[in-house]
Parts: C-alpha cells; structure tokens; sequence
C-alpha cells in the first residue's frame, strides 16, 4: 500500500497552506515523489501546460475563486482528478457531480481510497482507449 | 378595454366613487394617497382598470399616474412580471389564491423588485363584487438581506471546514514524529492559540485585513509580553493593511519563527535580540512587500537534523499561499528569514 503512489506525478491545487501541507505529507508516505501544488487556477493552468501528470487533486474553492477551468484542463487531458471541498456542491456544474469528492476535514483512509479509485478508473479508461 | 381615452361607465362610475370618497372621507383619502403601503383599486370588469393608485403604488412601480389610471391592471402587470406569476395573480382577482403571492416584478425602465401582493375584493351592499383591493408590501431589502445572511451562512461553513482542516493538519504534523506528550501538546495548543489570536485581530476588524504592525503586535504578544521579551525585539515598519489571507500565513510563520527563537535561537540565551522590519519595494511588475527577521547575539546557530512544521510553513507554504520568495537561512550568527511577496493593490496609498 505504501507503494500506490510510487512514480505517480500529482498534481495538488489548493490553496490553504496548512491543508497543503498535510496532503503533502499523506502523499510523501504514500510514495509519491513528484508532487507539484499550486494556490490559484493560474498556476494550475501554468503547471499543467508545462508538466505531466498522473493525477490531481483540487479544491473547488480557491480564496474566492472557482477552480472548474482546471477541471475542464484536466479533463481536457484525460488526467484523473478528484475534488476537495470545504462545502457546498458544484452549483450549476452538474455536468461535474459524478467525479470523486473529498469533503474537508478528511479521513486518510479516504485520501487512499480516493486516489485508489482514480487510478483503478484510470486503468479502464487506457484499456479502452 | 379601456385605453384611457374612452372610458367606460363603470370606470367613470368608480373614480367618481373614488372623488366621493375623497369630499366624504378626506382624510382617509390622504391617508390611502400618502402611506408608504404601495395601493390600487380596480374595478371589477374584464381587466380590471385601475380607478385609483397612491403614491407609493407609482414610486415602486415607476409609473406616472396618467400611465395606470383606467388602464387594465392585468395588463400592466403582465408586462412585467412572469406568466405563472400572472396565472396565480388571475386566480387571486377570483378569489381562489391560497399561495403566498410573490411578485418578481421587472419594471420597463429596468429596474426590478419582489413584493408580496395582497388582493381583497370590495363587496356593495347586495353582496357582489364592485371592486378589487390591491396592496402590495415590498420584499426587495428583505430578499436582499436574506441572499447575505444565506451568503455568509455558506461562508461559515467554508471557513469552519477549512479551519477544521487546518487543525487536522496541525494535529497530524504534531503526532508524526516520536515525542513526549506533553511537547506533542504544546505543539498543538501554542499553534492553535496562534490561529486563534489572528481569527481575533481580523475579527475586529470585519474579516477585511488587518495592519502589518497590528498583526506583528499579535502574532508576537506571548512572546513579548507574556514571556518578557519585548525590549529584545526591534520593530520597525508602518501599519500597512494586508488582506485575510496574508495575515493569516504571515502570523503562523512568525509564530514559528519566535518559537524556534526561544527553542534554539536568539531567545533561547539572556542577550539575543531579533530584529524585524518591513518596506514596500517598487518592482517593475508592482510593488512587493519585503518583511525581515533577523536574529544576533543568540548562540550560534547550527542548521536542524530534520525540517518540521516550521521550516515548512516558512520556505514552503507561505511561498505557496502567497505566491512569493521567502528564504530561511541558518546563518551560524542567527536565523534570518525574508518574506517578499506581491504587494496586494490597496497596499497602493
């Protein structure tokens, strides 16, 4: 298990400093080598045209800001993601309503689980692409 | 239809009613003109013409009397409000409405507001309807104030999970290395009293900022005066207003810079002194703030074995959360840490 996130590329878009740190750190024991986070829908759109990933992770609110145009990237590129949120629901995205939800505070067992189902939904998509 | 050049003998009938009232009933004429209650009366005839509107009725609405006066009520009202609207409205005038009559009404000019319409009928003598009542209370301040409360109610939770979050975090980063339980709880209770006393300066200040002294005042009172440090401290900078959001990061990362003074650095001998300042640095691409700590005279200082909560928060959140260049040196003389981060725009006086 401490191996699920090995060689995984991550990226993590949120903006509160404390949470960061501790997605950090939950991924760190996770095995994952090659986190990159960012606090605005700007640098997320600025890392993911520079970087690959594997995975992301981001908060639907970002100090005021929505963060769906990352979504819309990440689908875009076909990179798994799931959001994180501290309340509320996508409001009129509903197109967005089936993807992974992570509701804050969460359980680290979630976090696993979460990240389980992304790449397990991953897999299919690859094997039927 | 009348059309307010011909009109019909029921219309004439009842505004001659309604000028009786006025010579009959003076003063409760005025009363009826003058009330802020927004009021007409239609007559009872297909459309229901307006024999008589108040005041308030054409201030909320933005007509001029000439404009309603003998003109079909239903018509007037079914150019600015939507159909369903209008069905519940035709069931009101027949006397079937038990719903709650809400209008969202667009007026031509474009503006808009909400009010809650009453309709009562005003029998003759015999028992028929002559004519119809129509009060109207005005729900726009009140629909208003209900959006914000249900905005800062959405805003609470937010904030209340994110801080919930928060804890989490600081709980975890406490228990991950082997400790001594009582150190893992003064880990956890000094950063949480941290947060705590900057969710007191921002509060009493509406969530809208706070100043750059004002938060250093704070961030650093356990240390000052609690611990009896002041007069080892040099501050110097003006009370420049920071946004919630910087306020925050930058009293957990002097939090930890003063704990780890007292631990290992300038605090942790009887001479060391920490010197903090801070000044606005025009760039080409904007201002950014440049804020200073600086330890001298402690014991010299040997980097740490490992990086913790500190050194995180320091090199990596803040950087992070602020979109800035923050460096943390372990020079053997003291600790020096700089924070330069954009400048938010009302810092621009």
């Amino acid at each position: 298990m401490s191996a699920l996130l090995s060689g995984r590329r991550i990226l993590v878009v949120e903006d509160e400093m404390l949470v960061l740190m501790n997605i950090e750190m939950e991924l760190d024991d996770l095995g994952c080598s090659s986190i990159r986070a960012a606090a605005s829908v700007a640098e997320a759109l600025a890392l993911l045209a520079n970087y690959g990933f594997d995975a992301a992770m981001i908060d639907v609110n970002l100090g005021g800001e929505k963060s769906y145009p990352v979504a819309d990237a990440l689908i875009g590129r076909g990179i798994p993601f799931a959001f994180s949120t501290g309340y509320g629901d996508h409001g009129d995205r509903t197109d967005l309503d089936h993807l992974p939800m992570l509701r804050k505070p969460y359980l680290r067992a979630d976090l696993i689980a979460m990240f389980k189902r992304l790449f397990a939904d991953g897999a299919l998509q690859t094997a039927a692409a | 239809m009348p059309d307010g050049k011909i009109k019909s003998d029921a219309q004439n009938k009842g505004e001659e009613t309604v000028d009786a009232f006025r010579s009959d009933l003076g003063p409760f004429v005025v009363a009826a003109e003058k009330t802020r209650m927004p009021m007409v009366f239609v007559n009872e005839e297909p459309g229901h013409p307006v024999i008589f509107a108040n005041d308030a009725f054409l201030a909320l609405t933005g007509y001029a009397r000439h404009d309603v006066l003998a003109k079909s009520f239903q018509s007037l009202l079914a150019d600015c409000v939507d159909a369903d609207t209008m069905r519940i409205v035709e069931a009101a005038f027949r006397g079937d409405c038990d719903k709650e009559l809400d209008i969202h009404y667009k007026r031509k000019n474009g503006g808009e507001f909400w009010a809650s319409m009453f309709v009562s009928p005003v029998y003759d003598k015999g028992g028929a309807v002559m004519q119809q009542f129509v009060s109207l209370v005005d729900l726009t301040r009140h629909r208003q104030e209900n959006a914000r409360c249900r905005m800062l109610i959405d805003e609470l939770n937010h904030r209340v999970k994110n801080t919930l979050s928060t804890v989490q975090s600081i709980v975890t980063q406490a228990l991950r290395r082997p400790a001594e339980p009582a150190a893992i709880r003064e880990a956890i209770e000094s950063r949480l009293l941290a947060l705590s006393r900057s969710h007191d300066l921002l509060t009493s200040r509406n969530w809208e900022g706070a100043g750059l002294h004002d938060l250093v005042d704070t961030a650093l009172h356990p240390f000052k005066v609690v611990a009896g440090f002041t007069e080892r401290f040099t501050i110097t900078g003006d009370n420049l207003h920071l946004s919630p959001t910087i306020t925050l990061s930058i009293a957990i990362a002097l939090h930890e810079l003063a704990t780890n003074a007292v631990k290992y650095g300038a605090f942790s001998n009887d001479t060391g002194k920490i010197d903090i300042d801070w000044k606005l640095a025009p760039e080409a691409a904007g201002k950014r703030l440049v804020l200073r700590w600086r330890e001298r005279d402690g014991p010299p200082v040997t980097p740490p074995a490992h990086k913790g909560f500190g050194s995180w928060v320091i090199e990596r959140g803040l950087a992070h959360e602020l979109g800035g260049r923050v460096t943390l040196d372990y020079l053997s003389h003291g600790v020096a840490c700089t924070i330069d981060i954009p400048a938010p725009a009302e810092m621009d006086k």
